[in-house]
């Protein structure tokens, strides 16, 4: 590793936060075959709530923890899995830095996500935070984890699209 | 609407409107009327009903409480001094307000945030505020006794974890009102120390009817959950059966995963998994489907409900208790607690919680039961004079042995419901 460019490994903030950009348009405007792409393999996309994480409560309303998981996601919400089409719109806050080593950095990202229906309704679907394991592989920065805590604890109707 | 059941023998305007079918029809004003509600509300939640509190594993300790609502009452479960699981009315005697605010919590009393007036573990008033007044002048009239105004105490039954609750003094014993194969379900299920792994809730769009009929209804499970048909998961060509509770009131649906024959009936029919199979959709990853047998009986699938409103969930190796709570006429909430057992390594608590992608709001087969009852109920607005056809299975509701393409589980709701409602 030591003949590589050390910036090649190092993973800034800048770099971090066009990841996570670029991760939130995937999923709002798709496609979500790519959604895979952005995590590293094997890696961890989990939504949970802010009280099971309090109580130290391991249930997810969502785990993958492959990017075989991923895409047997993407394909159930694609084929099998039957809902009102809709699409979200996410919002997301500037981020903090939890910690940083130059090939790995944690950071966290307030998020809301509105949800709009093909009738016309719109509603401000979920509010939380990300936590996320960012890393560089080959150049490109990934998700190595990727958790998804909100801040309630009752859901509307059903997620299908991952957030 | 519906006629005022008491008046239902009169001779008033008003005809009573269940159709003369009986339980192969439901009528759909029962899923909308705001008068229906209320009805329910005294005669089902205050009712001679067991509705389910919570798991003991949630109040592991003296004082540690959480917070519930049977129909519109708000209650308390908590673990008393002595260890003992009581079950009180979350209700300050003096005005009204709930003395727990929060979900969950721990506590030496229950103090009211309002006057102070404060009351033991199992109810018993303790003190008010300036009960005696101020130095000497004022203070409660010398007509109160504390001793008469306690909380409202329920009834509690216990059973391996499982801790349920009545309002009503006339409920029979809880193995009466369950029947015998309902225990030995519950013993199967819940036979180890259970171990919480988390809680979450869904706001579902609809009358709580509709989601415990859909519970209820072992017909759909494979066909508008496409991702159980397709994978195999629970099909109704796999040997399982219905098990009626006491009455036909409650039902158990089970099956058995390693005897799926005649399948092929999900790719030839005139059903969307017929359509589904072209794609060759299949599952990347096989750790999900990578499945114990907890029990030792070869039972992959179990359903367990208890009238009115509770669930006893185990899919394959993902345990779960639910509950779906009235919130109005066009709105539940439906609460889910996943457990495990204290014994489960870390293998297999891993195991369940993957497996626990197939349930809750994104749940790869619950997901569908989110919206279903949204959408029915936007399907019958128009026509609150119309009722919805049961009749898959016949008429009855004695289960067909060996099938469970039957909605004869369903029957049994609303057989238990007309009785209780007098409709």
């Amino acid at each position: 590793m030591h003949d590589v460019a050390p910036s090649l490994l190092r993973i800034t903030e800048a770099e971090a936060r066009k990841h996570q950009a670029a991760y939130a348009y995937t999923i709002d405007e798709g496609p979500l075959s790519d959604w895979p792409k952005f995590f590293t393999d094997p890696c961890l996309y989990r939504i949970t709530t802010r009280v099971n994480e309090e109580r130290k409560m391991p249930l997810s309303i969502m785990l993958c923890d492959n990017q075989a998981m991923l895409y047997d996601r993407v394909e159930a919400v694609e084929k099998a899995n039957i809902f009102e089409p809709h699409f979200y719109r996410h919002i997301l806050s500037d981020s903090r830095v939890l910690s940083s080593q130059d090939d790995s950095l944690v950071l966290e990202t307030s998020f809301i996500c509105v949800r709009s229906m093909l009738d016309g309704r719109m509603d401000l679907f979920t509010a939380g935070k990300y936590v996320d394991h960012m890393v560089k592989q080959e150049g490109r920065c990934l998700f190595k984890s990727k958790t998804v805590v909100l801040d309630h604890s009752r859901v509307d109707t059903l997620i299908a699209i991952p957030l | 609407m519906l006629a005022d059941p008491d008046k239902s023998s009169g001779h008033g305007n008003r005809e009573p409107s269940w159709p003369v079918e009986g339980v192969r029809r439901v009528p759909f004003v029962v899923y909308s009327d705001a008068e229906v509600y209320e009805q329910e509300q005294h005669r089902i939640f205050k009712g001679p009903i067991w509705h389910f509190l919570g798991l003991e594993a949630q109040i592991p300790e003296p004082g540690c409480f959480v917070t519930l609502q049977i129909g519109n009452t708000p209650v308390i479960m908590v673990r008393d001094g002595h260890g003992e699981v009581r079950a009180l009315v979350n209700r300050c005697s003096h005005k009204g307000t709930p003395l727990a605010i929060v979900p969950s919590g721990k506590v030496d009393q229950f103090m009211c945030i309002y006057h102070n007036w404060c009351y033991d573990l199992t109810g018993r008033m303790l003190s008010a505020a300036f009960e005696r007044g101020v130095r000497g002048k004022g203070g409660m009239a010398s007509t109160f006794r504390r001793e008469e105004h306690g909380l409202q105490v329920l009834r509690v039954h216990r059973i391996r974890g499982l801790v349920f609750g009545t309002l009503n003094e006339s409920t029979p014993p809880f193995e009466e009102y369950v029947g015998q194969g309902h225990i030995d379900n519950i013993n199967r299920v819940c036979g180890r120390p259970l171990r919480i792994l988390g809680q979450y809730s869904q706001r579902l769009q609809s009358n709580w009817k509709l989601y415990i009929e859909n519970v209820k209804d072992p017909y759909h499970a494979s066909i508008l959950h496409a991702f159980n048909g397709v994978m195999k998961q629970d099909r109704l060509t796999m040997e399982g059966g219905i098990i009626m509770g006491a009455r036909g009131w409650h039902h158990i649906s089970y099956s058995k995963m390693a005897t799926d024959s005649g399948g092929e009936v999900y790719r030839t029919a005139q059903m969307r998994s017929a359509e589904l199979a072209e794609y060759g959709f299949g599952l990347r990853d096989r750790s999900m489907t990578e499945i114990w047998d907890d029990h030792g009986d070869g039972v992959t699938m179990t359903i367990e409900t208890i009238f009115p409103n509770f669930v006893l969930q185990q899919l394959r190796n993902c345990l779960a208790v639910r509950t779906i709570v009235p919130k109005g006429t066009h709105e539940s909430e439906l609460m889910w607690t996943a457990f495990g057992y204290k014994d489960d390594d870390e293998k297999r608590t891993q195991g369940r919680l993957k497996q626990a992608n197939m349930m809750g709001p994104a749940g790869l087969i619950a997901m569908e039961d989110g919206m279903i009852g949204g959408l029915v109920q936007k399907g019958i607005a128009g026509n609150l004079d119309k009722a919805a056809v049961l009749e898959m299975g016949g008429h009855g509701i004695e289960p067909i042995p060996g099938s469970r393409v039957s909605e004869g589980s369903v029957r049994g709701f609303w057989t238990g419901y007309r009785e209780l409602m007098g409709l």
